[in-house]
């Protein structure tokens, strides 16, 4: 291993062990709930996929954007069961980026994967097969039709409808809301990869190994000339080749990006392989091409050269959390003039639900896992709220026509969100789980006393 | 003013100025809050002959508690599991009944009480071993209980009870009502989150009618059917078989809805606006 590699595997290893160390995270639990026992959102997760948007590099996010974003992290778009429970589209694809985490009882066999026509968000659709797929990363979407892991749908605004619709059981979407979903979906772009240059070829400081490894990706299978790793993963923007393939997993599915892939496990179209080395494992058994040790290692360096992206994750914090609520609210600059009473309400829905889960990472007095604090945590939760409830005037007035009181109330809004309220989060972030320490000890205690209920069953 | 901690941390990770920027910052959030909070017209002296109308009730349910947890003592000590588990929730419901006026009332009380998720003694202590773990040995959290809830029951006659104080706790009750309870709610080990729900909304209902209602119909009758109409709401909600059929959205627009008309209400009471947290005025 080289001396980069073991710096990769260095980092790799620090950063999922961080992860993992992090996340331990706390599972729906208790039999009055909606979703089986067990079941892992990892909502609670520090450090978060970052989102990179193509629109905010060229300038700003559009409104159809930012109300696509909106919707896509609303659960009132979707069917009875998944509202719910508070699923939403962003729920299973976290800022864009899978959810590896991920594992719902009954719907995954592994965590990373769900079965889309399980029995759960809709009886109609189950096809009573557990036959869960991958949660794929929608970084780049773009430039990767057709849709689905088997390449069904060639339209990615057809396939977005028959998610929410047939998947999830949730009412006809109105046009401007799935236009808007689909410019949300088209507009996140891949991580930046420095290494990567025009045509997909590695640039920069290659090891010896990551270039071994690229020409091995062009080699010819030796009993099969045809083809090649490249000759599906080709090397371009997307390393796609929009077209389905046999690879002896059990049918047809298409091509996988390779972009970003360092942080899209598990593989495979059923999340079946958890590493590179797996998957170079596979390959090299089902088209027996006869690699050696050295090869498979130069192999997983290549992909792994390719498959990497710039700051991957950035740690969850209220800056972060207000700044995605900033842009939902920005909807409503457009909506409350326009008296469109349907956004406003998908708006006002869906950041009160983001503000009262936000509201919740200040603990109240009476949680015993913390202490400290008491006065700046109630000042952050009594501004958190008063903003909840700003919000839903603004809702009540546009549907009584005072579109007046609701501009002056979404004025208020925007002057409390500028300042008043960041001073006061950022003054409270000491004694809110955003603090890893005030998170381990109040979701250890939670998991401690849910502990007690499984021990004794 | 920054709390000495923060002054210390400031100090270690702010650059020089930036704790008075800090400083400035949150004067000007504490400006808006207390702009928020209002300044209503102090004429809210009907109001405290109403509010004595609520003494008997509140009376009554801190009593309920307090027999639930009297029996659950005996239970525990008698090592009856099931009795142990039907006295726990009948102590419950008086207590839930009640967070009308406990949380601003009685704060350190409350938090002794009714602390969670890993608590020395209080409900969810007791919830997580009886239900939890299946153990029926809880005769010194029990005894706690009984001590805290005597305590407290002791106190009642002659409590003091503003009307402000009563109308705090039932906006802040309210909003409490509307929040996610996907996790299972507060009371998940024992699976009766609903049972708190509908005891919450019991004890606003309660309230609002015998304090409040009377003079908001005179005030302003519109608002008054608003209150109502989203208690109702609110009923409507929680009558669902199950906490799983609960409609959670509804639930949450009808809660900040009376949230936002209880609010709208104090200025027509006479009465500051309604605070939101605890210990915060």
């Amino acid at each position: 291993m080289t001396v980069r590699h073991a710096w990769v595997a260095f980092a790799l290893g620090l950063l999922l062990f961080g992860i993992q160390a992090r996340v331990a995270a706390f599972p729906v639990d208790g039999d009055q709930t909606t979703l089986p026992a067990k079941t892992e959102l990892n909502e609670d997760a520090l450090d978060k996929p970052r989102e990179v948007f193509r629109s905010e590099i060229a300038g700003g996010k559009s409104y159809s954007v930012n109300l696509g974003n909106l919707a896509f992290s609303s659960p009132s778009i979707l069917g009875e069961v998944a509202r719910q429970a508070g699923i939403s589209c962003g729920t299973c694809h976290v800022n864009g980026a899978g959810n590896a985490k991920f594992f719902m009882p009954k719907m995954s066999t592994r965590p990373g994967n769900f079965d889309t026509t399980g029995p759960l968000f809709n009886p109609k659709a189950n096809n009573f097969v557990l036959d869960p797929v991958r949660i794929p990363s929608l970084r780049g979407a773009r430039y990767l039709a057709p849709y689905g892991v088997d390449g069904r749908m060639p339209s990615l605004r057809d396939f977005v409808h028959n998610v929410i619709v047939n998947e999830f059981a949730g009412p006809e979407p109105s046009p401007v809301v799935l236009d808007a979903i689909v410019a949300y979906i088209q507009d996140i772009d891949f991580l930046p990869n420095p290494s990567l240059g025009p045509g997909g070829r590695l640039v920069g400081k290659i090891t010896e190994s990551e270039r071994r490894g690229e020409a091995l990706f062009a080699k010819p299978f030796p009993h099969d000339p045809g083809m090649s790793c490249a000759g599906c993963h080709i090397p371009s923007g997307g390393f796609v080749d929009h077209r389905q393939h046999e690879v002896g997993s059990g049918g047809l599915f298409k091509t996988p990006t390779l972009r970003n892939a360092d942080f899209n496990a598990p593989y495979f179209h059923d999340g079946r392989f958890d590493s590179f080395d797996q998957v170079v494992a596979h390959f090299d058994r089902v088209f027996d091409l006869g690699l050696s040790a050295q090869d498979r290692n130069d192999l997983v360096a290549y992909l792994t050269a390719v498959g990497d992206g710039a700051l991957p994750y950035e740690r969850d914090g209220a800056g972060a959390s207000l700044k995605e609520i900033d842009d939902f609210a920005s909807v409503l600059a457009t909506a409350i003039p326009a008296g469109d009473k349907d956004i406003v309400a998908l708006a006002v829905d869906t950041i009160g639900l983001e503000l009262r889960e936000l509201t919740e990472r200040y603990p109240d007095r009476k949680d015993t896992s913390i202490s400290g604090g008491e006065q700046e945590r109630s000042l952050a939760r009594t501004a958190l709220k008063e903003i909840v409830l700003t919000l839903r005037r603004i809702e009540m007035a546009v549907a009584e026509g005072r579109i007046n009181d609701a501009s002056a109330d979404y004025r208020l809004y925007r002057n409390l969100v500028a300042a008043a309220v960041p001073a006061l989060l950022t003054r409270a972030e000491p004694w809110s789980l955003f603090n890893p320490a005030v998170h381990d000890q109040h979701y250890g205690a939670l998991r401690q006393v849910m502990q007690s209920r499984h021990s004794s069953h | 003013m920054l709390s000495q901690r923060s002054r210390m941390l400031c100090a270690k990770n702010c650059a020089p100025g930036a704790e008075t920027m800090v400083d400035m910052r949150v004067a000007g959030c504490l400006v808006l809050l207390m702009l928020w909070s209002g300044s209503g017209a102090l004429k809210a002296a009907p109001l405290d002959e109403a509010a004595e109308r609520y003494r008997p009730y509140m009376i009554e349910g801190i009593g309920d508690a307090l027999a639930g947890a009297r029996e659950l003592r005996e239970r525990a000590a008698a090592n009856d599991l099931a009795g142990a588990k039907k006295a726990w929730i009948s102590a419950r419901a008086g207590w839930e009944r009640s967070e009308v006026f406990t949380a601003g009332f009685v704060p350190e009380l409350d938090a002794q009480i009714d602390a969670w998720p890993n608590a020395d003694s209080g409900f969810h202590a007791i919830e997580a071993k009886l239900f939890g773990a299946g153990r029926a040995d809880v005769e010194s959290d029990a005894e706690a209980l009984v001590e805290n809830l005597n305590n407290l029951h002791g106190k009642l006659r002659d409590m003091p009870l503003p009307p402000q104080g009563l109308l705090d706790g039932t906006v802040r009750l309210a909003y409490e009502v509307g929040e996610s309870k996907a996790d299972g709610g507060e009371s998940r080990i024992s699976g009766t989150s609903l049972d708190d729900m509908r005891n919450n909304v019991a004890g606003i209902d309660f309230a609002y009618r015998t304090i409040f209602a009377d003079a908001l119909k005179t005030a302003d009758a519109r608002l008054a059917d608003m209150v109502t109409s989203r208690i109702d709401q609110l009923k409507a909600c929680i009558a669902a078989p199950d906490l799983p059929h609960v409609d959670i959205r509804t639930l949450r627009r009808a809660s900040e809805e009376l949230v936002v008309s209880l609010q709208a209400a104090s200025a027509k009471l006479g009465l500051p606006r309604p605070t939101l947290e605890a210990q915060w005025r």
